[in-house]
């Protein structure tokens, strides 16, 4: 019993420990197993999946109704509804904590994430486009996502100290990452070397875009599709 | 169970009644904390973690209606979790991480305690076989009874009971003789 349910209630389980020093010993031995295990295994749920949790649900009555969404479709147009609504709306949810004025560190939990994650999925681009709409179409705003054939895949991920949406973008010259960190906008746009990669950080309401590419002229065509499409407002 | 999914007769008699969105949010507020720490060892990985948790918790507001009483919960939940989890493996395992390349970085990445201590516990219990690691996850990680794992698992009662045996006996005995005895985190024995 010790072994199975070191915390069971059983009458006879108590009575036989409250007799037997080696048996109470032997159970304190357990339970302190399980509890030093179950620190072991402690963390923090990030403070905005909570919110997700709660706009998933929002989203959902409306992606009922179109029988063939595909269940990562739904997660990019959540991530891409939170990056649209994440201007409207910026206190409906909090994705990550006040960003720093510091470009290098926002720079560099970008790039630190995805060099942590090299692997990005691809997804299929017309039905996540259509899902996106659809979705930001019931959101109760003006807002609409304009069709954007190269929009790769979009996620909420920490990056460095933040939290904010990443997302991907295929171009002519390769893959371009992008990322909206929620937050303190910051001054100027700045271009800048950074790591090997030529990079954008760009303020927009309610946070930051940047823009990581190995390419300027990538880069360029980046920026100029997300600032059509997305409504940068600058 | 824990406290919150503890509710008091009177309100698991009302419990049906609740609004869909209330229950749903006390859904949230009671279990998505146990989850997430369910989900991050599972994954492995903090973003496949909150992605099988959001579209475990969009599959369950889906059927919300389904559930009638409070108690039921967070089984309910867990039920529901396990199997988004299944499903997404099968779709997405190059992303999951072998158990051998688990280290120490990789741990204090998700946020554990990276102390020896923590990690020799995580490195027993991942060393586990699934059919006995499964049982003793549930009933620490997510606290459930011996009864309720058995449901869950679709197993009987006594096949529950002996898998928690044999998994906190393995657990001792890795943790005695293999993994990091020097770190002292069981004294006696291990039969």
């Amino acid at each position: 019993m010790a072994l199975s349910d070191p915390h069971s209630g059983d009458v006879s389980f108590i009575e036989h420990g409250a007799e037997c020093p080696d048996c109470l010993r032997y159970v304190g031995e357990v339970r302190q197993m399980d509890a030093d295990l179950v620190a072991s295994l402690d963390a923090k749920m990030p403070a905005d999946l909570m919110a997700r949790l709660q706009l998933n649900q929002e989203l959902s009555d409306d992606a009922i109704g179109i029988p063939s969404i595909r269940r990562y479709a739904i997660a990019a147009s959540v991530a891409v509804a939170l990056f649209v609504g994440g201007f409207f709306l910026s206190n409906q949810f909090s994705l990550n904590t006040e960003i720093n004025t510091d470009y290098e560190k926002l720079l560099a939990g970008v790039v630190q994430h995805m060099n942590e994650q090299p692997m990005t999925p691809v997804w299929e681009n017309a039905q996540a486009n259509r899902t996106v709409n659809a979705l930001l179409a019931s959101y109760g705003s003006e807002l609409k996502l304009k069709q954007m054939d190269n929009l790769q895949f979009g996620r909420i991920c920490p990056m460095g100290q933040y939290r904010g949406l990443h997302a991907s973008l295929d171009t002519d010259e390769g893959q371009i990452t992008f990322a909206y960190i929620k937050g303190e906008p910051l001054g100027d746009l700045l271009d800048v070397s950074y790591e090997g990669y030529i990079t954008r950080v760009k303020p927009v309401r309610g946070g930051n875009l940047l823009i990581i590419s190995r390419t300027q002229k990538s880069l360029e065509q980046a920026d100029r599709e997300l600032e059509e499409a997305m409504y940068w407002d600058i | 169970m824990s406290e919150n999914s503890n509710n008091s007769d009177d309100q698991q008699v009302t419990y049906h009644m609740v609004d869909k969105k209330r229950k749903y949010a006390l859904l949230i507020e009671a279990h998505a904390q146990d989850l997430y720490k369910y989900a991050l060892w599972l994954c492995k990985d903090k973003n496949m973690a909150e992605d099988v948790m959001q579209e475990a918790f969009l599959r369950a507001w889906k059927s919300l209606d389904s559930l009638r009483e409070a108690k039921a919960a967070k089984g309910w939940l867990f039920t529901i979790f396990r199997r988004e989890h299944a499903r997404q493996f099968e779709r997405k395992q190059f992303q999951y991480q072998d158990v051998e390349s688990m280290d120490t970085i990789a741990d204090t990445k998700m946020g554990y305690d990276d102390s020896p201590e923590a990690f020799a516990l995580r490195n027993a219990l991942q060393k586990l076989h699934p059919d006995y690691r499964e049982p003793l996850e549930m009933q620490v990680l997510g606290g459930f009874s011996c009864s309720e794992i058995a449901t869950i698992l679709e197993i009987s009662n006594s096949a529950v009971m002996t898998r928690l045996f044999r998994a906190r006996k393995k657990m001792r005995h890795i943790l005695v003789h293999e993994s990091a005895p020097e770190l002292g985190l069981v004294r006696g024995s291990s039969s």
